[in-house]
């Protein structure tokens, strides 16, 4: 078969339409969606509307409220899995006994489906049947409002992240350390190098490539959550807790205002883009330091 | 001779087969295919499934039930109505999307409409909400109102009678007023002894706001002004703002003081639980709380469950005068919280006799009974035989608990001042904008009337979004009332 046999065809084009078909026609379809009033409750005519919808949310305070109580919860929870998932891939990395339990026990939670994983943080911070507050009343403290005052669903919210998502963080850098050439801490070892030395120096810079996509990897899936909110407090009290995707459902499928909410999901696509290039452009330096 | 034998024999059995069908079959739908679509079972989706079996061995036709999930039923239904293709035959749906659905619906045959079976349904359904612009247009599978549910032993404890007497003066028994309601949660909440006053549905998006309008309706709907508990049926302006509202907003907001901690979170479900925990001394809600509270095995207080109607009022808000009228009497007004499934037959259905065929033989008195008495099926009691066959009840609860269940739900249904739930083209819209205000309000970071003052604004925004002609012509007609 030649560079210009015509059979090249027959194998190009239909797995061209089917990737056109699959993944362009939805995005293009969504991109037309918003720039036009289209709802369906109640159903009324689609008009085409420019940048309306795009100038209705980015005017409205409770897109910036969502985007930042998303930021809020990406970076924090990222940040917390990053510093967890690092100590527990090091100690698990310094061959301690039972480290094949302890890998498999840590890895446990990113197995469960996030839905069960807010249902049983839910059940757990139930502050008359739960277990933790039960524990802590055993030694005189309060009821503690959990998923009901803002600052404290926050943080209920951000722990369950962490708990989940921790062992992705683990099994990655884990992975990288064991890659990590055993020369190199030898040279060290002979030039009477500190443990803490040998990892500021040599550890941490060598981690960094795979640092920086883990911690990519895990801000943009953050960005995304959506069930956990969803099951642990609605987005409530009010919306202190509502996320960018959960605004999202609410649009789209409790009020079918699908314009709007086409909007909403591109501006929310823009908005992870700059972060995501934001992100790489600060670390490029350190990146191209240590290549 | 042989094949004699052999040829008589056959020509007997077909005869035998054919007598045995013809009988069967009652009527006849041989080779017709119904396909229902409701929500994701088990509620609702269970009773129409439960129903198919016996309509397919009554009839010999064939009922397919497709079910889909929650958020998608509404586009589904919407999509292939307005569109006008034969995808359904039967749609069992949630009365506050009839409005968008009405024009597209067959109406329903004379002779359904008449007979014990018609009048044994509650009037409330048989005249309002199974009907729009004059003709009835489907027929409710559920019935759902509000009513009151509390703990005998506790309020029947000769301790807690006295202690209650000398607290507030009057006598311990379950709430007539709705601030009696709130007396009784204050005096009963007691953490040390680790029991609440009250339990209610205050979380966003967990039926929080039907709780709120429970209050409400007692407060706003005056005998003298149908209709206007949610906006003036004459200009359509939201009524959402006005001091019958702001009231029943204070209430709903002290309730959840007097509640379990964390029930800022409780949706419908956790109420259940608190309820048939034993950790609450009364609740309102649907019928479901009495029938989970009464079964040994998902109740602590099993036997120890009273019922009764929704508290009342003795003054209620005009929003004609803008004054507080008093009653020397208690006004007792029941809430149709959500309304009820209704089932429906589109006018694109090409077997639309064998559909509502099949809807008379699900709601028929029996069929429903049994339904009603079936955990799992989602359906409440909307038939006056539900509420009077004690005999069905007692399988399920003690003798007291059925009379007091069955006299609530007879009551609720039957009540001479009844609020109807708002049913409009963009519901949830409107709803949404009132849950987040409404759990602002519940979480302290707005008044009362600084969140009601929001919402009314956005409701009104919302109806010039909408067209408020067309509003208003929806709202009318869903209050009953007739066209401008």
């Amino acid at each position: 078969m030649t560079r210009n046999d015509p059979i090249k065809h027959f194998f190009i084009w239909p797995a061209l339409i089917i990737v056109l078909l699959i993944s362009i026609f939805p995005l293009v379809y969504s991109l037309t969606t918003s720039f036009m009033s289209m709802r369906l409750v109640p159903p009324m005519p689609a008009r085409f509307v420019g940048f309306g919808n795009y100038a209705d949310l980015l005017s409205n305070p409770r897109f910036w409220h969502v985007a930042g109580t998303t930021t809020l919860i990406a970076f924090l929870s990222v940040g917390l899995q990053y510093v967890i998932g690092l100590s527990v891939a090091l100690a698990l990395n310094s061959r301690v006994p039972g480290e094949g339990i302890f890998r498999v026990g840590f890895l446990l939670p990113m197995l469960v489906a996030p839905v069960a994983v807010a249902l049983v943080a839910r059940q757990i911070l139930n502050p008359t049947m739960g277990p933790l507050n039960e524990f802590m009343s055993a030694f005189g403290f309060p009821n503690l409002p959990f998923l009901t005052q803002t600052s404290w669903a926050l943080g209920s919210i951000i722990v369950v992240e962490v708990w989940q998502w921790t062992p992705f963080v683990i099994l990655m850098l884990l992975a990288g350390l064991q890659t990590l050439p055993d020369d190199v801490y030898e040279a060290a070892a002979l030039e009477n190098a500190t443990p803490w030395q040998q990892f500021r120096d040599i550890t941490f810079p060598m981690l960094l490539p795979i640092s920086t996509a883990v911690v990519f990897i895990r801000l943009i899936e953050s960005y995304k959550i959506m069930d956990t909110v969803f099951v642990m407090t609605g987005g409530g009290p009010g919306v202190s807790t509502e996320t960018l995707t959960l605004f999202a459902y609410q649009e789209g499928f409790k009020k079918f205002n699908l314009g709007y909410t086409s909007a909403l999901s591109f501006l929310f696509l823009i908005f992870i883009t700059v972060i995501g290039l934001v992100y790489l452009a600060v670390l490029k330096p350190y990146l191209e330091k240590h290549k | 001779m042989r094949k004699l034998l052999l040829a008589s024999t056959a020509a007997g059995l077909l005869a035998a087969a054919a007598n045995g069908t013809a009988f069967a079959c009652d009527p006849d739908f041989t080779g017709v295919e119904l396909t229902a679509t409701t929500q994701t079972g088990p509620y609702i989706a269970s009773a129409l499934q439960i129903a198919a079996k016996g309509w397919e061995e009554k009839t010999c036709g064939k009922v397919k039930v497709v079910e889909f999930p929650w958020s998608e039923l509404y586009p589904k239904i919407v999509t292939s109505l307005t569109s006008g293709e034969d995808a359904f035959d039967v749609i069992a749906f949630a009365p506050a999307w009839a409005p968008d659905f009405t024009d597209f619906l067959a109406e329903m045959p004379a002779e359904m409409r008449q007979g014990s079976a018609w009048e044994d349904i509650a009037p409330v359904y048989r005249e309002q909400l199974m009907v729009w612009n004059g003709k009835v247009l489907s027929q409710t599978m559920d019935g759902d109102a509000h009513t009151y549910t509390y703990r005998i032993d506790l309020f029947e404890n000769a301790d807690n009678q006295k202690a209650f007497k000398e607290k507030y003066g009057y006598d311990l028994a379950p709430a007539k007023t709705w601030k009696q309601y709130l007396d009784i949660a204050e005096f009963f909440n007691q953490p040390a002894n680790n029991l609440w006053g009250t339990a209610e549905a205050f979380r966003r998006g967990g039926q929080q706001f039907w709780f709120l309008f429970s209050h409400v309706a007692g407060y706003t709907s005056h005998p003298d002004n149908p209709g206007g508990m949610f906006f003036d049926p004459d200009t359509m302006d939201a009524q959402v703002n006005n001091p019958g509202w702001v009231r029943g907003l204070e209430e709903y907001i002290r309730a959840s003081k007097l509640a379990p901690p964390n029930a800022l979170n409780f949706s419908f479900g956790e109420v259940n639980a608190a309820f048939a925990g034993g950790q609450v001394a009364e609740s309102i809600g649907w019928g479901d709380t009495g029938v989970i509270a009464a079964d040994p095995k998902q109740s602590k207080v099993a036997g120890k469950v009273g019922s009764a109607p929704l508290p009342g009022v003795d003054e209620i808000y005009n929003y004609k005068t803008k004054m507080w009228d008093k009653f020397d009497q208690v006004v007792q007004t029941s809430f149709m919280a959500f309304g009820g499934w209704q089932a429906a037959v589109p006018s694109s259905s090409t077997k639309q006799e064998a559909a509502w065929n099949y809807i008379q033989y699900l709601t028929s008195p029996e069929v429903s009974a049994q339904a009603a008495i079936t955990g799992g099926t989602g359906v409440n009691p909307y038939r006056l035989s539900h509420t009077t066959n004690l005999e069905l009840w007692s399988k399920i609860f003690s003798d007291r608990e059925a009379k007091e269940y069955l006299g609530a739900q007879k009551d609720a249904v039957t009540a001479k001042n009844i609020a109807l739930d708002m049913r409009l083209p963009g519901y949830f819209s409107y709803t949404e904008v009132l849950e987040i205000e409404l759990s602002k309000a519940l979480a302290g970071e707005v008044t009362p009337q600084q969140a009601l003052d929001t919402v009314a604004e956005q409701w009104n925004k919302l109806t010039d979004e909408f067209g408020r002609d067309k509003q208003l012509a929806a709202y009318r007609s869903s209050m009953g009332l007739p066209q401008k």
